[in-house]
């Protein structure tokens, strides 16, 4: 047999890697993918263990600090069937180390470091991007869809940035938030949202973030094809400076 | 007047002002103030032009007693003028910062009474944003040239970069343009602000809480096109600066015309694409291994309008090409027009494992649109243009959109100014 299947999880999908990687003479020529509960799925499937799992992730930080870092941005990006791709590229990061990210001419490494790429730059994009807004009890609120599931680190970032305040950080299309609070940092889901009041100086402030905004700019040099290229219009919802554009 | 006009004026005084970048300093507070500084440079906005928003890039002031031919602000100009107060700008920055519309500030002034009166009012934001507001975040401040040396060193305690324009290319331009700035008064601080960086990293290796001094470093800015310095001129100097005085970066701004004034030249539009090339060659200097002697030359003292200046000196240069991917050290690949540093490095990590193919080359994302017809791949070349220097010319232009690509920057560079087509 050499076609495996998992549950879907993050963890699974670690359970599944150590598991081949442990018994299988050539783990490079094994499948793996999701199961689905098909009447006629073919595979094996690998039940999650999460002690194996954490055992696993925690040798591959060891042994190669980039490939784990880069296994984590690609889980956040949420991509689908690439995990055979993912299989072969856990297998090459524990025997050759960290030098396996520069073999991008090996298709299954390229694919893997690629998506891994897309969620970090799209955590650094929003870094910059995201737009807090005051409420009317004092604490602040920022809302986003990002493409891929960046609200941990994100929140990790503000945490760092934005100690003295309060604030949520509201995923709005997973439904999940991160909370800011007395310099605890919280996760949680939000069933229904309700957008609160904001604070009577905040349309005072967004005004004075749009003139800015708006003087900044050289008027000879309008080039909006480039604004786009780099800050893409499925961005601008939660942009102050392009609300009503 | 209200705040909100004083930010219209005083902003749209500072945009011409090339310098937003915002990295290379990475400053982390124990306590509970609000902000850190990010080692990459984070852009927070673009603007309508297409430009990065990184900092509230704000004048204190525009009301000047010089008189730079070249400037909006000078005081023969009937603009209107106005002032903020400290608190106005502390305001403002904490208000932006909060809402995570900047990465900090970037302050800059006319000169108001004399040097020393501004610096001190400017110092003073920045004393108040460090110690009222405990804020952690990115400030730069410019250094009003003649300012005391007191002041200065007390701007580099507070301020992650400070900078003093170069203003002009040359001396003569210097007291042709702007004849209240003396040359030494510009490079005086600069070479103090040189020497403090340099003794505060030392004394920080002894001691870890020795305090800080500009650890984003120093830069400067000059303007391109309102005096006749060639290009080799001005890269001869960016060079020394570099070298010499240790700067971070030399930002070019084309000339704007803004006031009628015969001591000007007259230009059609603003110098862009000189600027653009400017940039480049500058990024030649910094990151590839080139000098501005093999840049330029005194024959041809002028950057090609037509090829960005790596295609252009390989095309001078035919006897180092083709150039063999497989075998080429890291300083050899990065000197392929189309080959950056992230290619360089990427081919360079690649070859360790197997032998580049040409499908390889382009998994790995090395962009072929110019690097073609300047390397081979395991002795097979890409395009038979051989040794027809005509041909590869026209090649290059009919084929590829000219010279208008732009080598690519080393990714923390998101904030390089001047992209404009
Ligand atoms: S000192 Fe500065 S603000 Fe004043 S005229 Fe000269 S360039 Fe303009």
């Amino acid at each position: 047999m050499n076609r495996y299947l998992y549950d879907g999880t993050p963890e699974g999908l670690l359970s599944a890697a150590a598991l081949i990687i442990a018994e299988e003479k050539e783990p490079e020529t094994i499948t793996l993918a999701e199961r689905e509960n098909t009447l006629f799925e073919e595979g094996l499937f690998i039940a999650t263990d999460v002690a194996a799992a954490e055992a696993f992730f925690q040798r591959l930080r060891r042994e190669a600090p980039d490939a784990a870092s880069i296994f984590y941005y690609f889980v956040l990006a949420e991509k689908e069937g690439l995990d055979t791709s993912l299989l072969h590229y856990l297998f090459l990061a524990l025997r050759q180390g960290d030098r396996v990210n520069g073999h991008l001419t090996h298709s299954a490494v390229r694919d893997v470091v690629m998506v891994s790429r897309k969620a970090s730059r799209e955590l650094h994009r929003f870094k910059g991007m995201l737009r807090f807004e005051k409420l009317r009890d004092g604490a602040y609120l920022a809302r986003m869809e990002p493409d891929c599931n960046i609200l941990q680190p994100l929140a990790g970032h503000f945490s760092r940035r934005l100690r003295a305040e309060d604030w949520f950080i509201y995923d709005v299309r997973r439904r999940i938030a991160a909370r800011w609070h007395q310099g605890k940092l919280q996760f949680g889901s939000i069933e229904q949202f309700v957008a609160p009041a904001l604070s009577d100086e905040e349309k005072k402030v967004q005004a004075l973030w749009l003139t800015f905004f708006r003087t900044i700019a050289i008027p000879d040099r309008k080039n909006p094809r480039l604004q786009k290229s780099n800050m893409p219009m499925k961005y601008w919802k939660y942009l102050t400076e392009k609300q009503g554009v | 007047m209200e705040t909100l006009e004083k930010l219209q004026i005083l902003s749209g005084a500072a945009r011409y002002d090339a310098s937003c970048a915002s990295s290379g300093s990475r400053r982390q507070d124990a306590s509970c103030g609000t902000g850190n500084t990010s080692q990459g440079g984070i852009c927070h906005s673009w603007s309508d032009d297409g430009r990065c928003i990184s900092l509230l890039k704000i004048l204190l002031s525009n009301d000047c007693i010089y008189d730079c031919a070249y400037c909006v602000n000078r005081a023969t100009n009937p603009v209107p003028r106005a002032s903020f107060s400290a608190r106005e700008v502390v305001e403002l920055t904490m208000e932006f910062y909060r809402r995570n519309y900047i990465e900090g500030l970037f302050l800059s002034s006319a000169v108001m009474q004399s040097p020393d009166h501004t610096m001190e009012r400017m110092v003073g934001v920045a004393e108040l944003l460090r110690t009222e507001e405990r804020f952690g975040g990115y400030i730069h401040l410019k250094i009003i040239p003649g300012s005391s040396s007191a002041l200065v060193r007390k701007a580099g305690l507070y301020a992650d970069r400070i900078s003093v324009n170069i203003e002009l290319p040359s001396q003569e331009s210097l007291r042709r343009l702007a004849p209240q700035k003396h040359k030494q008064a510009i490079l005086e601080p600069m070479s103090l602000i040189g020497r403090q960086i340099q003794e505060s990293m030392l004394e920080r290796k002894a001691s870890r809480h020795a305090p800080r001094f500009a650890p984003a470093g120093q830069s400067t800015q000059m303007i391109i096109g309102a005096s006749p310095e060639s290009d080799l001129q001005i890269l001869r100097l960016s060079e020394g600066l570099y070298r010499k005085m240790h700067l971070k970066r030399v930002y070019y701004s084309a000339f704007v015309p803004v006031n009628a004034d015969n001591r000007l030249p007259v230009l059609a539009s603003p110098p862009l694409l000189r600027e653009h090339r400017l940039y480049q060659a500058d990024w030649l200097l910094r990151f590839y291994g080139f000098s501005a002697g093999e840049i330029l030359s005194d024959d041809a003292p002028n950057l090609d309008e037509t090829f960005d200046p790596k295609t252009s000196w390989a095309l001078r240069h035919p006897e180092f090409f083709p150039v063999e991917i497989n075998r080429a050290d890291y300083g050899t690949l990065l000197r392929v027009p189309g080959i950056g540093v992230t290619s360089a490095r990427r081919i360079v990590a690649a070859r360790r494992f197997s032998v580049i193919t040409p499908e390889g080359l382009k998994r790995i994302g090395v962009v072929m649109k110019r690097a073609k017809y300047f390397i081979t791949c395991s002795g097979r070349p890409f395009e038979k243009t051989g040794r027809q220097p005509e041909l590869l010319r026209s090649r290059l232009l009919i084929g590829d959109g000219a010279g208008e690509s732009i080598p690519e920057p080393p990714p923390k560079q998101l904030s390089l100014p001047g992209l404009f087509a």
